[in-house]
């Protein structure tokens, strides 16, 4: 006998609409939305950016001025307050640390962005131009790439400073001119286990030219370990770039940094002036925890060998 | 393997030499002389300076002078700042206190994390487990800089058991150690973690507990070898970054170290101490890393070399 229940249901089912599938895109954002901790960080860093971008309007000093009524006892005039608008106390220029630290915060997090930017595009196109095309091409360029590793990159990248002079724009080319190189390993090892596959393949087969293959079909497969790795990089930078300012080799006043400030902050807390160490440090902690968990999120997401 | 070393130094060698010539010809390219100072020198005397340090002869022997004077003799050369001292006494100032501490804090930062790791994998999902992970996340987001005024802030000024700076006995060594090796401790940590935790679950280690050996027989003959491979390759990056860490600790606590020097010559722009430390510390992480790679080969019987 036939079951009509059963088969009605079946009539239904086949009735209904195509059941729509699921691009492993959609998987991964499936996945990265039950991590809590990236969940969480993201949320984290959008407070973060939102802090800086907008920052300056809530600031009731700007960065420049100086609360004359402050200087030279910042240890018990500037306190953060409400009462005279600096939210997070002065500096003993009485500079308000409100303001410096959304200036510190845009510095860091540009440099830590453009930084990891330089490195996701030279690093793809260099790592893999050196894993497609392989053979004595492949040996020289990744030889290269371990012989400037081997170099200390920070002593290197402060005597540039100094060379060429602190600006920002010397920052930024030092901090990209070593960035890339990890970046340039991880791209060339995922684009040596591509190029074989069918539809490599395929497009040489049909004779498309090789840098289009690299453009076209081998960089778009290699976004995912490239997104996760480009997050991991941004604290990097960040690191990097507040290491040489704690030095005092960054960034000059008036601009600053994450670095730079704490730096300040931890010259003057034998004063009694405490917060100027912790505003900075806190914002730098919070966005580095950030962008860790956030990365390690994005590689549980993005890569299905650990499901 | 001998042959190995010497395809490795093959390497070495000329990564070496490219980083002395490049560093002389940044240095060549730099704006302005090592003597252009605010109130201009009589060129006379500019003439006179230039003939002394051989900045007068041309490009490619002012590069031969210097690579073969640190080649043959060891000799960084005269610093262009101060008339009477040269780079190399600036360095060996400075060197023993970087080396003394550099070397507490690396084996500190190897045995106490090593030991976490191993702890933490055996007991997985404990407190010491989630000590070990708690901590290794921490210290990610407390580098150096970070820890070192914070260290000061609670043991020197609130607790005033130790120290702020300065270079003594035993005594002020605590701080440079902690703040330089805690990151690694906690890198290190990490990774003998997961590594164990995966040779744990291997095959062999069944078979050894099979035939009924002791677990710490089990865990110290059969585990600990394989588990350490990831741990020694990270100990090459590790070394650069603890060497770049020690301009911090020397910074700021007054410790006297070679990074003092290195930023102190950085703001005077003085060339020659700046380049003389950059090289020495390339060649010891070229040379460090060499050795770690040796050990690794050594080690691991499937690597071919």
């Amino acid at each position: 006998m036939i079951d009509t229940q059963q088969m009605q249901s079946l009539a239904a089912r086949m009735s209904e609409a195509e059941v729509k599938g699921r691009s492993p895109w959609a998987d991964a954002r499936r996945r990265f939305r039950r991590n809590k901790a990236a969940m969480i960080s993201l949320v984290v860093l959008i407070l973060v950016a939102l802090f800086a971008i907008f920052g300056n309007s809530l600031a009731a000093w700007s960065n420049e001025e100086m609360d004359f009524e402050v200087i030279g006892n910042a240890a018990t005039m500037g306190m953060p307050s409400f009462a005279n608008g600096h939210y997070f106390g002065t500096d003993d220029l009485g500079r308000d640390l409100f303001s410096r630290t959304v200036q510190g915060t845009q510095v860091s997090l540009m440099v830590g962005l453009i930084g990891a930017g330089i490195a996701v595009i030279v690093g793809t196109l260099y790592g893999a131009t050196a894993g497609y095309v392989g053979g004595r091409t492949d040996a020289i360029m990744m030889r290269t790439v371990d012989i400037l590793l081997a170099i200390p990159y920070m002593f290197v990248l402060i005597l540039l400073l100094v060379i060429f002079g602190r600006s920002m724009s010397m920052l930024f080319l030092g901090i990209g001119l070593i960035s890339w190189l990890e970046m340039s390993r991880i791209v060339r090892g995922q684009t040596l286990s591509l190029k074989n596959r069918e539809f490599i393949e395929a497009a040489r087969a049909t004779g498309v030219p090789a840098w289009r293959i690299i453009i076209r079909h081998i960089v778009p497969n290699l976004l995912g370990v490239v997104a996760v790795y480009a997050t991991l990089l941004v604290p990097l930078m960040i690191l990097s770039e507040s290491f040489i300012s704690f030095l005092g080799l960054g960034v000059q006043e008036p601009l600053t940094s994450w670095g730079a400030l704490i730096s300040e902050g931890a010259g003057t807390m034998n004063y009694g002036t405490l917060w100027q160490l912790i505003f900075p440090l806190f914002f730098f902690c919070i966005t580095l925890f950030a962008f860790f968990f956030v990365g390690d999120g994005l590689r549980d997401a993005l890569d299905p060998k650990d499901r | 393997m001998f042959g190995y070393i010497l395809r490795r130094l093959a390497v070495a060698i000329p990564t070496l030499l490219l980083l002395i010539v490049l560093s002389f010809l940044l240095m060549h390219a730099a704006p302005g002389g090592p003597f252009t100072q605010e109130r201009a020198l009589p060129p006379q005397i500019v003439a006179n300076l230039n003939a002394k340090y051989g900045l007068d002869d041309p490009l490619w022997r002012q590069i031969v002078n210097y690579v073969w004077g640190i080649v043959a003799h060891f000799d960084f050369g005269p610093s262009f700042v101060y008339p009477d001292r040269s780079v190399n006494q600036i360095i060996a100032a400075g060197f023993p206190v970087t080396l003394t501490y550099g070397a507490i804090s690396f084996i500190a930062a190897v045995i106490v994390g090593v030991s976490l790791g191993v702890a933490a994998a055996i007991r997985q999902n404990s407190w010491i487990d989630y000590l070990a992970v708690g901590t290794s996340i921490g210290a990610q987001v407390l580098p150096n800089f970070v820890m070192a005024p914070i260290l000061v802030l609670v043991f020197t000024l609130w607790l005033g058991w130790l120290p702020g700076g300065g270079w003594g006995g035993p005594i002020y060594w605590i701080m440079p150690v902690v703040a330089l090796s805690t990151s690694f401790m906690a890198s290190i940590a990490r990774i003998t973690r997961s590594s164990m935790l995966e040779v744990l679950g291997s095959n062999h280690i069944r078979t050894a507990r099979a035939k009924g050996l002791p677990e710490s027989k089990v865990i110290l003959r059969h585990a600990l070898k394989p588990a350490l491979l990831p741990v020694i390759s990270y100990l090459g990056p590790a070394f650069v970054t603890m060497i770049t860490g020690s301009v911090v600790v020397d910074m700021y606590f007054s410790t006297g170290g070679i990074g003092r020097s290195f930023v102190d010559s950085a703001l005077n722009r003085d060339y020659a101490v700046m380049m003389g430390i950059t090289i020495l510390v390339g060649a010891l992480t070229i040379l460090f890393s060499l050795v770690v790679d040796v050990l690794y080969a050594w080690i691991d019987p499937k690597i071919r070399y």
